[in-house]
């Protein structure tokens, strides 16, 4: 009970945070616009109906988007935040475990990050009995807890908020743009494969194109592998120096 | 009888790669007594802390806190300690009353007690105030309402007054003594010898990591005090110094008897006049 009265205390000051930083807000918001805006678009260039395969373009790109800006920004960025204004150490020392830290820092951007997901499919114009739905939030839901994950090892490498950007970018750089330009190129098309982030933009675009979707053993171990890769990066990390750098 | 330790430090020493930080630090802290460590920047005050509260590990030596080994203490311990730096932050984007209120939350105090608090600080008119919006000396009474808030049994303030205008640092360190009144032990570290003299029960002079000298700020004083003198300004506005012996008690009473004294002041060395004499360096380095 005790411990659950610390963790809302952590989500209460997270929420504050990131409801009264513009730039964070923005981020969903701007996912679901423009996933909604590409189908009006594109829909209005195809004549009212969108292809399969504009749609899986429309998906990929959203998810994508949502993915890195939300787990990895929306979590990098307010722990940074917290390191420039010094308020991580004072919570710290106030008697929050850092247990209670990490799950009150990712709760919020993971149930975010699930709901604009399903909101970017929504958005999409995919015919939704083409979708399976317990498959895609079983994906999705373990897709956006890496995400928070990283978001976690990005806040604890960062100094300040400029830096957990550019921290963040190399991730940007693999995680959503790989998967975004692998309809272009063969070989990022087959690095995307290796990805958790590819895994979700996959299994979408079957969904686009009415096929049937079911997880390939690849599927699994690329999700539970990264899964175990970015908590055990992250705890190494933790162990060394708690969440701060010093 | 005895008074209860709440803070012991054992042979406490802290070597960085390239650094010494600290050296073989030895004292103990009573309760419901104000400990100052005194040094310069960069004499291993906030290490000390840091050390203490469990922030970061000693090279060697053993630091209990309330009964703990400081390098085994877990996340209860906060419950019972306040902890104040100088760059200890508030969130800046909420207002004063929730700054209070989630830590009110995490250490289960009651809405009166955040009322109380912001009372004695007097932030309470500002209560619905933006905390980033606040002026420094009001931030700084905040953080210390916070580190209060749940009635800790030792706070450690690091440089509290540091920056601080006059009327600022006198309201805190009113509510110092105030604190130490109510029974809490207070740790200070501070480079200001006059706030340390006016406030603490014991000081610590601090040098490149070791303690040079530890007793009540009168004992040290007294105890460099070779050579008793005295300042006296006559009405001719001429000021003498005269050194205790017969003949200036009998020159004195002589000006007493023609009430010739204006003012009249013993000449025994400050803490500053003190740390240098120990080390060689001045206090505000």
């Amino acid at each position: 009970m005790e411990g659950i009265v610390k963790l809302a205390a952590v989500v209460k000051i997270k929420w504050i945070g990131i409801s009264r930083n513009m730039s964070i807000v923005i981020a969903p918001i701007m996912t679901i616009g423009l996933v909604y805006m590409f189908r009006i678009l594109y829909g209005r260039n195809s004549g009212g109906e969108l292809s399969p395969a504009m749609i899986s373009i429309i998906l990929n790109i959203g998810l994508s988007m949502s993915i890195c800006s939300d787990g990895f920004l929306m979590v990098g960025t307010t722990i940074a935040e917290e390191k420039e204004k010094h308020t991580l150490r004072v919570l710290m020392t106030s008697s929050v475990t850092g247990v209670q830290y990490f799950i009150g820092s990712i709760l919020l951007p993971f149930i975010l990050t699930v709901g604009v997901n399903l909101a970017v499919l929504f958005f999409s114009g995919i015919p939704m009995e083409q979708v399976s739905l317990p498959i895609f939030l079983f994906v999705n839901m373990i897709a956006a807890f890496i995400s928070c994950v990283i978001g976690m090892i990005i806040g604890i490498c960062a100094k300040n908020q400029m830096n957990a950007n550019m921290i963040a970018s190399p991730f940007l750089m693999i995680f959503m743009m790989v998967p975004v330009l692998g309809g272009m190129s063969e070989g990022l098309h087959r690095l995307s494969g290796y990805l958790f982030t590819g895994v979700l933009t996959e299994m979408t675009e079957a969904f686009a194109n009415g096929k049937e979707y079911t997880l390939q053993p690849l599927n699994v171990a690329v999700l539970f592998l990264e899964l175990v890769i970015s908590v055990l990066v992250f705890l190494s990390l933790y162990k060394r120096n708690g969440y701060e750098g010093d | 009888m005895e008074q209860k330790i709440l803070l012991q430090l054992s042979h406490i020493s802290k070597r960085y790669k390239t650094e010494h930080a600290l050296k073989d630090i030895n004292m103990t802290l009573r309760k419901g007594e104000i400990l100052g460590f005194l040094g310069p920047s960069g004499a291993g005050k906030t290490t000390t802390i840091k050390i203490i509260t469990g922030q970061l590990l000693p090279t060697s030596g053993e630091a209990k806190i309330l009964g703990t080994d400081s390098t085994n203490i877990d996340a209860s311990i906060y419950e019972k300690i306040g902890i104040v730096s100088d760059n200890s932050g508030v969130y800046e984007k909420m207002t004063v009353w929730q700054n209070m209120a989630v830590f009110a939350k995490i250490w289960r105090v009651p809405k009166e007690r955040i009322v109380e608090t912001l009372g004695q600080v007097g932030l309470l008119e500002h209560k619905q105030k933006i905390a980033g919006k606040l002026s420094k000396g009001q931030m700084q009474r905040l953080v210390l309402a916070r580190s209060v808030l749940h009635k800790p049994r030792i706070l450690f303030l690091d440089e509290p007054t540091s920056g601080l205008d006059p009327s600022t640092s006198l309201a805190i360190h009113k509510m110092l003594l105030n604190l130490r009144q109510e029974g809490m032990s207070i740790f200070l570290t501070t480079h200001n010898m006059e706030e340390a003299e006016k406030l603490c029960d014991r000081v610590a002079l601090l040098y490149q990591g070791k303690i040079v000298e530890f007793g009540s700020p009168q004992e040290i004083c007294l105890k460099y005090n070779q050579k008793k003198r005295y300042r006296i300004l006559l009405d001719s506005k001429e000021t003498v110094t005269l050194d205790q012996n017969p003949e200036s008690a009998e020159r004195i009473l002589e000006w007493m008897q023609q009430d010739k004294i204006q003012c009249i002041h013993s000449c025994e060395p400050t803490l500053e006049n003190v740390f240098l004499t120990v080390t060689g360096a001045s206090l505000n380095l």
